[in-house]
């Protein structure tokens, strides 16, 4: 690829898909201020592996990877800081979400917290409707490896809102 | 919540903080040119020093050996001047090997699959210790490099036990740790009591974690 393809490609990556750099960064950082350098990170990385793009791969496939990888070793780094505030309000565009949707949300958001790194990708993906078979390609694990470990983090999320629930 | 639900509401609450994300396109062409200059900036200040001091050692001391085999090898104690040598090259070694391995770590590909990926990561830093087990090779150079014929010479019976015991005690601890201090030894009390400190610490999660990813790929096999 020209470098000036390159650089398109770039930056129309970056645009189309800057809901999924978000996305894996919310997952893994608490604190806006982290959130911002762990995608500035993801971005690196993704100029950085653009040249050797397989175009096998979906690109959805090949972005989630490196920002996973990424935002996994971010959060390595900075474990200390990405604790996450307990039940923020999220800033939004268009309608305001209604108060029990949104603390709904923000029990979900602190029990994915709580989850260990790996766990905390497959719930990710699997709460973006991703395939088995597409979470089997991103995360390096077969298909029956995925439902295995999606039943085991699903009972866990599953027994921590019924204990909410009864507190 | 059924995983409808759940889904339902992840995308939902997700999908309206991200449409208020703006990419600026000068924010990232300017991290486009910083591109190059990442490599230094990801390293900690702890190992830049670490690599200066490390540099400045060998080619300081080095070249202090060096003038001194040229100009005054008759003049100088032989056990301190291969001492020497011997310290600086172990160090010039473990240098070596952390340049590569620091190097290695920036040019990782993050494109290949996550866990893939995170264990080649990982075992990268746990490789890190080879740097630690060869500089504990060091360890007998430091009883000899104050040995001199004269101390051959008069020296009394109980100076050479004495001598004798702690170069070899050292000799043995050396080789011993050498062989010992893996990683599949990181729960061990010796282990722990010689790294212990915080900048050993990311270390001691990675051997974690690690673990946890072994015990993946053993349940992937079966």
């Amino acid at each position: 690829m020209a470098k000036q393809n390159l650089h398109k490609t770039f930056h129309e990556i970056i645009e189309r898909h800057k809901g999924l750099l978000f996305k894996v960064a919310r997952t893994y950082c608490g604190k806006e201020e982290d959130r911002q350098d762990l995608i500035q990170e993801i971005r690196i990385q993704i100029w950085k592996s653009l040249p050797k793009y397989d175009a096998h791969f979906a690109i959805t496939t090949w972005l989630y990877r490196i920002s996973i990888n990424v935002a996994i070793s971010f959060y390595r780094k900075n474990r200390k800081s990405t604790h996450f505030p307990i039940a923020e309000k999220h800033p939004t565009v268009f309608d305001p979400l209604p108060n029990d949707f949104q603390e709904k949300f923000n029990l979900l958001e602190r029990f994915i917290v709580e989850l260990n790194e790996m766990d905390k990708a497959l719930i990710m993906l699997y709460l973006e409707d991703k395939s088995y078979l597409e979470i089997s390609e991103i995360m390096g694990i077969t298909i029956s490896n995925v439902g295995t470990k999606m039943g085991r983090i699903k009972e866990k999320l599953k027994k921590k809102f019924l204990n909410h629930k009864e507190n | 919540m059924n995983d409808t639900d759940l889904k339902y509401l992840w995308q939902t609450v997700n999908n309206q903080i991200a449409i208020g994300q703006t990419s600026d396109k000068t924010i990232m062409d300017n991290l486009i040119k910083r591109d190059i200059s990442h490599v230094l900036s990801s390293m900690k200040p702890i190992k830049i020093f670490t690599l200066i001091a490390g540099m400045l050692w060998v080619f300081g001391l080095g070249f202090v050996l060096i003038v001194l085999t040229i100009n005054a090898y008759e003049q100088v104690s032989l056990y301190f001047l291969y001492s020497a040598y011997f310290q600086v090259m172990l160090t010039a070694m473990a240098v070596i090997l952390y340049i590569f391995q620091l190097n290695t770590l920036n040019r990782i590909d993050f494109d290949k699959p996550v866990i893939i990926l995170q264990k080649k990561i990982i075992n990268l830093k746990i490789s890190t210790l080879k740097v630690t087990r060869i500089l504990m090779l060091q360890l007998p150079f430091w009883t000899t490099f104050y040995w001199s014929e004269s101390m051959f010479k008069n020296g009394t019976l109980a100076l050479f036990i004495i001598q004798g015991t702690v170069t070899l005690s050292f000799t043995y601890l050396a080789i011993w740790l050498y062989f010992n201090l893996t990683f599949e030894n990181a729960d061990k009390w010796w282990f722990k009591l010689l790294l212990n400190g915080k900048e050993w610490e990311p270390l001691m999660t990675s051997i974690g974690i690690l673990n946890d990813l072994e015990e993946e790929v053993i349940s992937e096999k079966d």
